[in-house]
Formats: C-alpha cells, structure tokens, sequence
C-alpha cells in the first residue's frame, strides 16, 4: 500500500470507522429529504388508489368497493371520448410545436443583428400564465368582436363562431397551445443545435453537401436525444392540459373539447364523486406512465 | 465559523425567533381589546364588495372580533370549501356558498347545526331566502338516504338576495315589461338587426351551469320541472321539449355565438346597448346605471321574468354557513347575528347591497337608490331553488350538455332533452334514487 495515500486521509476517518453508526451516517443525512420526498409523491398518490377503490355517498363514511370504479370507468363513454380528444390534442399539438420550434431553431441559430431582442420576444408566450392566455384567446375567438371573427368575416362577408363549433373548438384550442408552448421547444433545440461539434458539418460542407442534406444526415441524427427529451416533455404536458381548457370551453361545445383532466376535475370536485373521479386520474396515470416506458424503450440509447 | 459554533448559533436564532414570534402573540392578546378572529371563504363577486369593504370593518368595530376575508374564483373556493370541510382543517369560520352548496355541506355535516347554537330566525327574514339555509329542505322531494320524517334545521343563512331577474330595455318596452315570453319574441322579431348589432335578446350557452340556469326559467314558465315524484326525471316532458323549442327560437335574434356566452358576455351585449332584454343575476343591476360601464344608463327597467303558464324567477343566493370545524364559532355566529338584524340590514340596502330582510326591502330610501329592489322582493316571492340535492351538479351537467348541443344545432329539442334525461336517469339509479 501507498503509505503517501495512508498520510492523506483525513485523523477523524479511524475514529469514525470505529463506530458501528458512522456507516448509518450518510442514510442519517439522506433520511430526511428521503422522507419528505416521499411524504410529497408517494403518499398522496397511495391514499389516491386508496380513495379510487371507495365510494362516496352524502353523509356516510367512504365505503371500500374494490374494483368497481374501474369497472364503471370501462363502460364510460365519456371518458373514453376524454381520452380520446386527450390523444388528438396531445399528438397534434406536440407535432406542430416540434415543427414550428424546429423551423424556428434553425433559422435562429446563427448570430444576427437584434438576436437578443427578436429571441426574447419570441418566448413571451410562454412567460404567461395559462389562464392568462386562455383569457387572451377567449377574446380574439369572439364571435362578436373577436379579431379572428372580423378577419374571417371580412375575407367571407360571413361571422365566425369558434369556440361554438364543434368541429372548430379543438383545433382552436390546439392553436392557443402551439401558440404558448412552440417557444418551449424552439429553446430546447436551440440549445440542442448550438452544443453540436461544428467539425461533422465543415467536413460535410468540404464534401460538397448541401443543406438539406446536412440537415436530413447531419443535424437530425445528431439531434435526436434532445428531440426525444423535449418531445416527451411536451407531450406529457399537453396529456395533463387543464387551463386553456377551462377558461375557454369548460369542455364544450358538447364535449368537443372535454379533455381527461377537465372531467377527472368535474368529477371529484364539482360531482362529489371523489372515488370514481380517482379511478379516472390513477388510470391516465398509467396511460402517461405506459407512453413514456414505451417512448424511452424505443429511443434506449439515443437518450 | 466552526460546525459546532454555526449550530450554536443556529439553534440560538431559531429560538430567539420563536420566543419573539409567541411572546409577539401573547402581548397581542395582552394589550388589545380584540375577541378573537373569524375567518371568512368566499368566491369572488362584485357583489360582496359592499360587505367587504363597509360592513366587515363596521363589524369589527362594533363587536371588537377580527375579520379575515379569503378569497378566489368560484371553482377555486368551493374546492378549498370541500377540502376543509372533509378534512375539518379548520381554516375557515365562515363558508361563503351558492345556495345549491347547502345539500352537499349540510349533508355531508361539514356545516355546524345554527339551531343548536341559539340562533332565532327573525319574521322579518324573506321566507324564499332563510329557506334555502335548511337542510332537509322544509319543503319538496328529500334525498335518498335521508330520513323522510327528519326535522329540517338551519345550516346556513342568507347573505345576498341573488337572482336570476328580466332585465329589459324601456325605450324598446315603453309599454312596460314584457308581459309573456310571447311578446319577448315578437319584440325580438320585429325590432331586431344584426347589420346594427341589436339583438332582440341575449343568453348563456356555455354548457353546465350557465345554459341550464338560462333555461331553467323558460322551463318552470312554461309549466315543466326539472324532477316528478320520486326523482323522476321530467325535463324531457312536453312543457319542456316546447320551452326548449321557445327557447331555440329567439336564437335567431341574439348574437353570433351565445353558445360559448357566459355572464360576463351576456352582461357586457346589455351594458353596449346591443340587447333588449336577458334574464340575469342582480350582481348586473348596479352596473347598468353605471356611465364608466354602461351606454344604456337608466334605459334598463327589471322585472320578473315573463309568465307563459307560471312566472318564475330562478334563485341563486349567497349563503353563509358557519364551517363544523370553525376555530371561533361564537365570533362566527355573531357575525351572521349583527349581518341579520334589521339595522344593518337596512343600511346594507342604503349602500347599495341586496338585503335579504322584508324590513330593508321596504325603505324608501333603500328603494330609491336602488331602483331595482322592488323586482327582486316579487322575484324572491315565485322563486325556485335549483333542485335540494347534493348530485344536482352532475345532472346539471348532463342537461347542460345536451342543451349546448342543441344550441348548436339549433333543433332537435326532443332528442337533446331525452338523450339528457337518460343519462341523468341512469347516473341517479347508480346513486341510489328510487326511481331516478
């Protein structure tokens, strides 16, 4: 043995090592966030499996009715349309923001005069509360005043009624979310693009490719792990997407835009049905928790 | 600094802190003359700002009990309301509800018995009003699972007279009011012109709760009801498909979009003049005299809704509870002892506020300056409640719905209201309703 490494260690380290709880030290130190962490995830989503296998009537305790929420949740075609309208916001609003962030990153990547202030702008967005942005949008789609009313009636000599049509609504709230949430992912691969080594594209450059080519060969493949990370952040958000929602349609017209965690909300909240209302969140906590295995397995050592 | 010096001086600030904070707290208590607190939850609303801002601190002097006012958006609050009730944190002393609240908080024990803390309800009270704190209701279909013979006690009391009156322009009506929803229609049709954005009538179609409060009205005016006997399930009756169908109708006279209306546009389309009368909520009358909000400033007469079969008016008061797990149940109950009496109550009208005492409806001066109290006392007299039940929210949704949907498609009465019917009926079967 090195006797210079024996003169390095520190005199408290034999002293420690004699005592049986000085191994227990670092568990000692990590214990308490341990716990706290714990106490902030682990318990409350227990006690609400616990609760989506009860029912709840007025002025009685709980009563424990095992499986039969879920039960029930199988033959609710309303939350199978939630689920279903979840599915075409999440897919289609995360693809749109990948494009446009994507579009924008690239055309923003190099220095140019104003870069800070044209940047900056451009995350404005998404510095806005959501309800915030819900309230924003509710008057540009006003059938009445609105600015989208009065371009479209302008163009067709007809007024438009967005939010009170049903195959309008969804869209309309698809665009407030790419609105708000494309300046997220244009960081993302922003920053994604300017941390790649310069010497694969000036040896492609050298070669005689050009920038499709690059891009296509180059840029995307290179950029893949973070376009997975931010797909997936994305998407993830946009499955639990609340706000928007419920200051713009509360769910209608009809239930054209009753996401599932508007009726996961009505249901607990405004219904009382705080055991059916569980059931439904412990359910599409399994479907986000299925989407992101499945996505991490497909992309397993990219990321 | 050492470790071990840096604890010292940690442990040493950590209890100088504490001993500062609870001695801060004692001297408090010591030195004042106070009563202790009470904490108030509430939803926002233009219409408790009166209580707010001129009666609390008159309370606070007169009673020398602190008053703490929480509040946040509807939705907001009654989920808090819900949390500390089920929880029995405590937080609050006084739950501030929308009066269909009541069924589920009284049922549900969240709220403490008034009677048994010696509260005597007065005859001066609105009788509509002081009914809607009672749980069993005194009167109508009881709940399933609740004791069909048991007493009715009061939960909660009343805190502002609000609901839904007819509101109607009377440089169009210089008649009067609309007698019939008939003359509604004809007025609508004659006198309407989108060209100059005048609209015969205006409306709530966001689904849930705005769109059936809307048709709510027209529903009881022309003869049908939410529930027959024994919970049945009666909005798809003949009287309701032809109030719905009556509804459906004055469409063609009401601006572009009323499907995703909720008060705040319905509201606004009167207050620019570009409506002749809607059927809304009293928090709107003081604004329509307001010239900062206002361009049809004293052209807006109130009145009940019109009669087909029966006039109605649909009530939605502000009631006040006092919470089971309230840390200052006294302090809370002398508060809605002194809001109740008759001499706050009447200066509560002077300043503007809608009493919910026979007595202040009655001054002069409460009348005079707010011109519109004489429509809400005859409101208050044919007023109906939303059905005692604490899963009306769920029904309510279900026809919410559908009605939204045949605003939409602006027909298909019948097959909306029966596709709602069904639905409701099943959910109310699943929750144990004899018959649903």
């Amino acid at each position: 043995m090195d006797s210079s490494l024996e003169l390095k260690r520190p005199p408290e380290a034999p002293l420690l090592r004699r005592h049986r709880w000085a191994r227990l030290l670092p568990v000692a130190l990590v214990a308490p966030t341990a716990l706290f962490a714990l106490a902030i995830t682990v318990l409350p989503l227990g006690y609400s499996v616990v609760t989506s296998l009860q029912e709840f009537r007025l002025g009685q305790p709980p009563a424990f009715v095992g499986l039969q929420n879920y039960q029930n949740l199988l033959h609710d075609v309303n939350f199978k349309n939630s689920l279903g309208t979840t599915l075409v916001f999440t897919i289609t609003a995360t693809a749109a923001e990948f494009v446009l962030g994507l579009m924008l990153a690239m055309l923003l990547k190099d220095e140019f005069p104003f870069q800070g202030i044209i940047r900056s702008s451009l995350i404005v967005p998404m510095a806005i509360a959501p309800v915030v942005v819900g309230i924003i949008w509710r008057l540009l789609y006003n059938a009445d005043v609105g600015l989208f009313s009065f371009a479209v009636q302008t163009v067709t000599g007809k007024s438009i009624s967005v939010l009170s049509s049903a195959t309008l609504a969804l869209p309309a709230l698809i665009v407030v979310d790419i609105w708000e949430w494309t300046p997220f992912m244009f960081l993302l691969l922003l920053a994604g693009i300017q941390s790649l080594p310069q010497e694969p594209f000036e040896a492609a450059r050298m070669d005689g490719a050009g920038p499709w080519n690059i891009f296509v060969h180059l840029t995307l493949p290179m950029l893949r792990p973070v376009i997975v990370v931010a797909l997936m952040i994305r998407a993830l958000d946009a499955f639990t997407v609340f706000d928007q929602v419920f200051v713009l349609t509360q769910g209608g017209p009809g239930t054209a835009t009753e996401v599932a965690t508007l009726m996961i909300y009505k249901t607990a909240f405004r219904f009382s049905q705080f055991g059916y209302g569980a059931s439904m969140a412990i359910t599409l906590l399994i479907l986000v928790m299925v989407f992101s295995a499945a996505v991490t397995r497909a992309f397993r050592g990219t990321v | 600094m050492t470790r071990r010096r840096f604890v010292q001086n940690s442990a040493a600030a950590a209890m100088a802190g504490g001993a500062v904070g609870a001695l801060s707290h004692c001297g408090g208590n010591a030195t004042s003359n106070n009563r202790g607190q009470i904490t108030f939850g509430s939803y926002a609303d233009p219409a408790l700002d009166i209580l707010k801002e001129v009666f609390l601190p008159e309370f606070e002097r007169d009673t020398g009990i602190r008053t703490e006012w929480v509040e946040a958006d509807f939705s907001g609050w009654f989920q808090k309301a819900l949390n500390d009730g089920q929880t029995r944190a405590g937080a609050f002393d006084i739950y501030v509800m929308d009066d269909l609240w009541v069924p589920r908080f009284a049922g549900a024990s969240y709220l403490a018995n008034i009677d048994e803390l010696g509260f005597q309800a007065d005859q001066d009270f609105v009788p509509a009003a002081l009914d809607l704190g009672f749980w069993p209701p005194k009167t109508g279909l009881r709940q399933p699972g609740i004791d069909p013979k048991a007493r009715s006690v009061l939960y909660a009391l009343p805190l502002i007279s609000d609901l839904q009156l007819l509101f109607y322009r009377n440089d169009i009506y210089s008649q009067g009011s609309p007698k019939t929803w008939g003359e509604i229609l004809q007025v609508a049709r004659e006198r309407s012109d989108p060209a100059r954005r005048q609209y015969g009538w205006v409306t709530r179609g966001v689904k849930g709760n705005p769109i059936v409060n809307s048709y709510f009205v027209l529903l009881h005016a022309f003869g049908g009801e939410m529930f027959g006997e024994s919970w049945k399930v009666v909005f798809n009756s003949l009287q309701a498909v032809e109030a719905l169908e009556f509804y459906l109708s004055l469409l063609a006279y009401e601006p572009p979009g009323v499907a995703e209306f909720d008060s705040d546009q319905e509201g606004a389309t009167l207050l620019q003049g570009n409506a002749f009368a809607a059927t809304m909520w009293t928090g709107w009358c003081g604004q329509t005299d307001d010239p900062a909000r206002s361009r049809v400033v004293n052209k807006i007469n109130f009145d009940v809704p019109p009669k087909q079969v029966k006039q109605v008016a649909k009530l939605g008061l502000f009631m006040a509870g006092i919470a089971a797990s309230a840390p200052n149940k006294a302090g809370a109950q002398e508060f809605l002892k002194w809001f109740s009496s008759p001499s706050v109550q009447l200066r509560f009208a002077r300043n503007g506020g809608i009493p919910f005492k026979l007595s202040a409806f009655q001054d002069e001066e409460a009348r005079k300056k707010s011109r519109w109290l004489d429509a809400i006392l005859k409101c208050l007299a044919c007023g109906v409640p939303s059905p005692r039940t604490s899963d009306w929210s769920k029904v309510e949704d279900i026809l919410g719905t559908e009605l939204n949907r045949a605003l939409l498609e602006r027909g298909k009465a019948k097959q909306h209201l029966d596709a709602a019917a069904a639905e409701a009926t099943a959910f109310l079967k699943g929750a144990g309703y004899p018959s649903g």
